[in-house]
């Protein structure tokens, strides 16, 4: 009796100790994010944690920053081309690759995601070069290019993802019903595919939004995105301005997670 | 040839953009990397092995190239550590709870890497919440300095890489039967024998990938070294962009570049091996 005793409390101590473990290890992942949403509202004109009183002058000061604004735009303007390019891309890709069978669909698959299987540095410095010969070098042309190259898995796992939950006998429904092929794809398969797709496209824009490496290399004459004109506002002047700049950037992600919530579950997502 | 399904035609684009734009590309670095060193240009007309005659027979390079190695290895095995038990406690959760964790996880992944070692810049203060902590715990007596060590960039690319890792554990653990671990529970076997020779082996699947996908990328990794390492301590990639970007050495450049991959590759064969007896008994 004791004995059994004995093992329950020891097995409460082991459940109490894990939950602790998980707390800690929560916190570890979320320490980071709380702390520059914190700092970015400080009245001191340093970056702390926890922040001096509360006040949104580092938002207006940021606004103000003409470089910092110019990155975002850039940052938005490249992102949204990005998802509208990928998705379609994506898009057609993934019905292509529902006919393709056997062994031949598994390297199809690889082949699909493979700028996000190869290090972001190698195909940033083979793009450098290969711009260079093809005289794109230091446009953004060139840039947006390889921020739809980057973010293309993204969209394409996405999609394919939720191809793969369209029943077959559908397509051959409408197809027997005198639907042509376009008419097929835009009334059956494209309202059953809608959540996916626009899962996609948000993973690919906030995939552009984050990227460094690669447009580190071919960011063009003049132009920063807003990573880029984040590190070296952090590297000159290091105020809260730049906390300010990245809580733009978690909220635009926690909106980004809240929306695949919303469209497909998290749980499908991942 | 003829095509069985005019519908494969519509890969054509995808296959373009990665062929073209990278597959190309990178081939092309290749070539770079046999260069001669130009003198008005980037890169000259002749073609030469002497960049990697330089990298291999000069020490420095070597244990740049080794501290990238290592650094990348126990980044992985921290993560692994850390994304375990998170893993282990999503994959128990079902309904709104499920949803809260994912989003636990998700957030930090799509927030950018830069953002994020920002976030350890905040944390690692002389005076900021890491230090209070340590002083708090009495663990030391006097505030470190954290900013630009190893210690930290080891710790931000540990947070930077744990949700490539607790995903796909969890989802290999996911897949595990309940009644497998019922049946060798009501079999006798102990929490620590179910956990050694049944779940362990099944959540390889999971590990496996979530490692080499966590390795490859963190010896890769250039933001962060760049960030929070600052100028003392250089690793291949902070180099190979300094090559390119700095000094416009694009032959040396690429030949650096070149050599990490190689030793990457080898890294993760080794390991592939090294644990092919593991992969087999999960597949059993």
């Amino acid at each position: 009796m004791s004995e059994m005793t004995n093992t329950f409390g020891h097995q409460k101590t082991m459940n109490i100790g894990f939950g602790v473990l998980i707390v800690l290890l929560y916190v570890f992942l979320m320490a980071p994010l709380v702390m520059i949403v914190g700092a970015s509202f400080t009245e001191s004109l340093m970056i702390e944690f926890p922040p001096q009183g509360l006040s949104f002058r580092w938002y207006f000061e940021f606004f103000n920053r003409q470089d910092l604004v110019d990155g975002l735009l850039m940052s938005l303007r490249i992102g949204a081309v990005t998802a509208i390019v990928t998705m379609s891309v994506a898009m057609m890709a993934a019905m292509a690759g529902q006919v393709i069978a056997g062994r031949l669909s598994g390297w199809f698959q690889l082949g699909m995601t493979l700028p996000l299987l190869v290090p972001e540095l190698l195909t940033a410095v083979g793009l450098l070069f290969f711009l260079y010969k093809i005289e794109m070098a230091k446009t953004v042309l060139g840039l947006q290019m390889g921020h739809i190259l980057m973010s293309f898995p993204y969209a394409y796992v996405s999609i394919a993802a939720a191809m793969r939950q369209v029943p077959h006998s559908l397509e051959e429904a409408s197809q027997s019903l005198g639907a042509n092929g376009w008419q097929t794809f835009r009334l059956v398969i494209l309202p059953l595919v809608m959540p996916g797709l626009a899962m996609g496209g948000i993973f690919a824009f906030i995939n552009s939004f984050d990227l460094y490496t690669i447009s580190l290399l071919l960011k063009p004459l003049g132009g920063n995105t807003l990573p880029l004109a984040l590190f070296d506002f952090l590297t000159y002047e290091f105020k809260p301005t730049a906390a300010a700049a990245a809580t733009l950037s978690i909220l635009l992600s926690i909106a980004g997670v809240a929306l695949v919530q919303r469209l497909v579950g998290l749980q499908r997502a991942f | 040839m003829s095509l069985k399904n005019p519908k494969l035609l519509l890969a054509i684009p995808a296959i373009a953009l990665i062929f073209v734009f990278m597959i190309l590309p990178i081939t092309n670095m290749v070539e770079m990397s046999f260069r001669t060193p130009g003198t008005s240009a980037p890169f000259g007309d002749d073609y030469t092995a002497q960049h990697y005659d330089r990298i291999l027979s000069d020490g420095h390079y070597w244990s740049v190239l080794i501290r990238s190695l290592l650094t990348a290895g126990l980044v992985t095995v921290l993560c692994l550590i850390v994304s375990y038990p998170i893993a282990w406690h999503m994959s128990k959760a079902r309904g709104m709870k499920a949803v809260f964790l994912y989003a636990c996880i998700a957030s930090p992944l799509m927030t950018g890497v830069l953002v994020r070692n920002f976030g350890w810049m905040i944390a690692a203060a002389l005076n900021g919440p890491l230090n209070q902590t340590l002083l708090g715990l009495g663990i030391i007596e006097m505030p470190l300095r954290l900013l630009f060590t190893q210690g930290l960039v080891i710790l931000a690319l540990v947070h930077v890489f744990v949700p490539f890792m607790v995903l796909p554990i969890n989802n290999a653990l996911r897949n595990i039967s309940p009644t497998l671990i019922e049946a060798s529970s009501s079999m006798g076997a102990t929490r620590r024998e179910v956990f050694r020779d049944i779940i362990l082996p099944l959540s390889f699947p999971g590990i496996y990938p979530g490692m080499i996908l966590v390795y490859v990328l963190a010896v890769a990794a250039y933001v962060t070294p760049a960030l929070l390492g600052g100028a003392m301590v250089s690793y291949m990639p902070t180099l190979i962009i300094g090559e390119l970007t700095g000094t416009f050495q694009w032959p040396f450049g690429s030949a650096l570049a070149i050599v990490l991959s190689v030793s990457t590759i080898l890294v993760v064969a080794l390991f592939t091996a090294l644990t092919s007896r593991l992969m087999e008994r999960s597949k059993a």
